[in-house]
């Protein structure tokens, strides 16, 4: 196992890190290809390849490919190729509302969801999967259906590179949609902080999942969202309604976390209800456990 | 409202503190940006609104703090007129017992009701009564109907006339006001003190209302029980001899009367009926259509407590030195009037000199700086101290209580029955119950005496010689009287002769008037907590008898003229003291009225709530 290079590469996948490499393209390469340099004996190795034919054995080839039997019966060493698969329709789903601009600790949740989005894109890409992308705060803000095509990735990342944050959000508008428009069996990917009304979220999911769609659903906060650190009194500003509240901290932190975790129990235990694989990120933990969490989806539907 | 000392009010601006502090903190919070608040706005919005609500409060509270000390330190007090500069006036209706003639005070009411009305439209109205003493029963006020409801309130006393007292009263309700005294009176002579004349403040006009007239009337002004039985002095007032009865009870029983006709000025009515040891003597005059509060006069006849005589020897009552006093002292055996305490000297203090109306010094061995002092205190405080001199004596001590410029000398014989003495000051007091028998003094033999310089005192005695043999000096509330020889039948032969007994006698008698209790008052020096009419009263302090008579110089209905009254009036202050005494005057007000003691309290109850509330924000 290469731990060490896992280590060195890794440093690629902080988000902070990744946020001062150039365009998003090369930071996503960056991402996956760390990534995967990271997995490349793990058990998701070959997953949405099909076999192809054989080839005769040539120096320098993966010996896990050699076909013993076939050697067993020819006595030559012939190793198999694989051709990827292209018969799956993947969709982005970017959260691009006004809390999505939220971050403590220099990323931005938004940032964090475009690189975890545009990792996934290329991702996918690598593996002929056709790519879609879906931006929303209380509208649709970009659409790019699901495509395979050559140069579409570029599209994508184009896109991804270019959204600015929004205002309010509804995700339950994209998500219905989306499930209308969904025409066969595809994979669904909701990037955002789910910050709106649960129940209008939940419903919107189930409605994918009734289209047949195979859902993941990336809930990404803050650490200061998580943990509530303020000490001193403030004035908290909404970033979406431009509301404010004056709190003092250390009397409403109790409560705060207490409705969080309220919240992100129903969302645990209603999308595991509908069969939708939840994933709640922390945007100050490196991308490698949100791609982990992806590939883990992924592989359990082959 | 007004305030004592107004500067203190620059002290409310005190107030910007707080409410700076309130305003920098709240716009010290600062403004955090944050994804969604709808967590924070469910609880803290609740909690947040409490805050601000308790925030206020403390700011309210902080504030008001900051108020009503500033408040408090400038004393405030209510000028019942509340309007000051506006002229007064002050009508003064007299409540004397002289008013008690049939319809007297009912024409007095309805001067002092037309005075009211009368006064002029701008004026401020307020109302006076007064006897010996004035109350200001209705404040100034532009309202004339509490004055008038005041006077319906009013009544007759038994106190005597005494216009310097309205006076003063209304000059202070007017203070540096324009204003006008109206006093509604029967302009009795009497109502002028001896001294006395009546001041108000410049710019004050007086007027008077008479409402009286010369009656006939009897008067008792004089109770007195003698060997004979009892005497009552009847005072007949009017211009013609009278027939009435007089008639003498004792706890309302009757034991005596006599049917008199009484000459015009003073008659003695004598009575030879035995009375009991003890009871209320009273005699009463029938004197219808007079004034009802002088026909009757009261008596004490119950024996007085016994006087608390003590003497200081070195030996106490086992020394021969006070053998003769002691017995001149218990002459009377169980009926003495004396009760004799032998005093060490080392024992002196404050509390073995409780209740004692007397020291009789005669030895000074013993006698430290300590009990000197504590003696001269006692004669200060109105104790009586008689020093006689002897072998036992030093005669320095002589000089130390008689006062700066005295000396003694040593003892000076005169040779055997050379020296005798006679009285100098024969109408002193002391002398009084000798009535022309003070010669037998002269009898005493003198063999030994001190030579005492008399330049600090009087000398109500001296030797043949010329030198003085009995000297007095008041120190304070006491007295001090210095007797120059021995009282022990040492020095001379006083103690043997007929004179030494009564001598003795009126000696502690005198020195003790200051501490004995009082058993006979006039209306106006009543104690405190009695009600003020003629009659036998329970003194609070002592829980003794006492018996209240009223002032026989109200009876005396010789009258001023309206002229005759306003000359004894005089300006109270130059011009320029009006300041001064308006300054006195908010003083006055300031003092009964202690709203400063209030508002004091008013700020500890509002900071213990701030620090309530204070705790529960933290």
């Amino acid at each position: 196992m290469a731990t060490a290079p896992r280590a060195n590469e890794l440093r690629y996948l902080e988000p902070a890190v990744i946020g001062r490499i150039g365009s998003l393209e090369l930071r996503a390469r960056t991402i996956v290809e760390g990534f995967l340099i990271g997995l490349h004996r793990s058990p998701y190795q070959g997953f949405s390849v099909e076999f192809s034919e054989y080839r005769q054995y040539m120096p320098g080839d993966d010996t896990s490919l050699i076909d013993w039997k076939l050697y067993a019966r020819t006595d030559r060493h012939y190793v198999k190729k694989f051709e990827e698969e292209t018969n799956l329709d993947c969709h982005l789903l970017l959260d691009v509302s006004g809390s999505m601009g939220y971050g403590s600790a220099g990323v931005t949740k938004q940032e964090y969801g475009t690189y975890l989005a545009a990792s996934l894109a290329y991702l996918m890409n690598r593996q002929r999967d056709a790519v879609g992308l879906l931006a929303f705060d209380e509208q649709v803000v970009r659409h790019l259906p699901a495509s395979a095509r050559p140069g579409h990735l570029r599209r994508v990342l184009l896109t991804l590179d270019a959204l600015a944050p929004g205002r309010g959000s509804d995700v339950s508008k994209p998500l219905n949609r989306l499930a209308e428009a969904l025409t066969r069996r595809g994979l669904v990917v909701l990037i955002s902080d789910l910050l709106d009304e649960p129940e209008h979220v939940v419903r919107g999911l189930r409605h994918l999942r009734f289209r047949g769609a195979d859902v993941i659903v990336f809930q990404l906060l803050d650490r200061a969202e998580l943990t509530f650190p303020f000490e001193r009194p403030a004035r908290f500003r909404d970033l979406e309604t431009d509301a404010e509240v004056a709190a003092v901290p250390p009397h409403v932190r109790e409560h705060y976390l207490q409705e969080l975790r309220a919240l992100l129990a129903l969302y645990r235990r209603e999308l595991r209800l509908a069969g939708i694989d939840y994933c709640l990120v922390d945007t100050s933990q490196p991308l490698d456990l949100a791609l982990l969490a992806y590939l883990s989806a992924r592989s359990r539907r082959h | 409202m007004s305030f004592l000392f107004p500067a203190f009010l620059a002290g409310a601006l005190a107030v910007a503190i707080p409410i700076v502090l309130h305003f920098a903190r709240r716009e010290a919070a600062p403004r955090l940006p944050f994804s969604d608040i709808r967590f924070l706005q469910r609880v803290p919005l609740m909690q947040a609104r409490r805050r601000r609500i308790r925030e206020w409060l403390l700011l309210a509270l902080r504030i008001a703090a900051l108020l009503l000390l500033a408040l408090a330190f400038a004393r405030p007090f209510f000028d019942a007129t509340g309007l000051a500069g506006r002229p007064v006036t002050i009508v003064a209706v007299d409540r004397s017992f002289s008013m008690s003639l049939p319809g007297r005070f009912e024409q007095a009411r309805g001067a002092a009701r037309a005075a009211i009305a009368e006064a002029p439209p701008g004026d401020l109205v307020g109302l006076v009564t007064f006897d010996e003493r004035a109350r200001v029963v209705a404040e100034p006020a532009a309202d004339r109907a509490a004055a008038v409801a005041a006077l319906a309130r009013a009544a007759i006393g038994f106190g005597a006339t005494r216009y310097g007292a309205a006076l003063a009263a209304a000059a202070r309700s007017i203070g540096s006001r324009e204003g006008r005294i109206v006093v509604v009176t029967d302009l009795q002579r009497g109502g002028w003190e001896a001294a006395g004349a009546g001041s108000v403040p410049p710019g004050v006009a007086v007027r008077t209302v008479d409402v009286g007239a010369a009656a006939p009337n009897l008067a008792v002004t004089a109770l007195e029980i003698g060997p004979a039985g009892a005497a009552a002095v009847v005072v007949n007032a009017g211009e013609q001899p009278r027939s009435s009865t007089v008639a003498l009870r004792v706890d309302g029983a009757g034991v005596d009367s006599a049917a008199v006709t009484l000459a015009p000025g003073a008659t003695t009515v004598r009575f030879d009926a035995p009375l009991p040891p003890a009871g209320v003597l009273e005699a009463a005059v029938d004197d219808p259509g007079g004034l009802p509060a002088d026909d009757r006069r009261y008596h004490l006849l119950d024996r007085p407590a016994p006087l608390v005589i003590a003497f200081v020897t070195a030996g106490g009552r086992s020394a021969a030195g006070a053998f003769y006093l002691e017995r001149a002292l218990l002459a009377a055996g169980d009926d003495s009037p004396f009760v004799v305490r032998p005093l060490e000297p080392a024992g002196i203090s404050p509390t073995a000199l409780e209740g004692v109306a007397a020291v009789l010094l005669l030895e000074s061995a013993g006698l430290g700086r300590s009990a000197r002092g504590q003696l001269a205190a006692y004669v200060e405080a109105g104790g009586g101290l008689l020093i006689a001199a002897g072998p036992r004596l030093d005669p320095a001590l002589v000089a130390e209580f008689v006062g700066t410029g005295s000396t003694s000398t040593a003892p000076a014989p005169g040779g055997d029955g050379a020296l005798s003495w006679s009285v100098t000051a024969t109408r002193h007091p002391l002398f009084a119950a000798f009535d022309g028998l003070a010669g037998t003094l002269g009898q005493v033999r003198f063999r030994q005496a001190v030579r005492v310089d008399g330049a600090g005192g009087r000398v109500l005695a001296a030797f043949s010689d010329g030198a003085p043999a009995l000297v007095e000096r008041t120190a304070g509330r006491g007295r001090v009287l210095v007797f120059a020889s021995d009282l022990n039948n040492e020095w001379n032969d006083f103690p043997r002769q007929p004179a030494f007994v009564p001598f003795v006698h009126e000696v502690v008698r005198y020195l003790g008037r200051q501490r004995r209790p009082a058993r006979e008052r006039l209306i106006a020096a009543a104690p405190a907590g009695v009600e003020r009419r003629p009659g036998v009263v329970i003194e609070p302090a002592s829980g003794r008898p006492l018996v209240l008579n009223v002032d026989p110089r109200e009876s005396d209905p010789a009258r001023l003229t309206a002229d005759e009254f306003l000359a004894r009036i005089r300006e109270s202050a130059a011009p320029g003291g009006g300041a001064a005494s308006e300054a006195v005057d908010a003083a006055g007000r300031e003092a009964e009225q202690r709203y400063w003691w209030y508002l004091l309290l008013a700020v500890a109850v509002v900071l213990v709530a701030e620090s309530w509330l204070g705790r529960g924000a933290a």
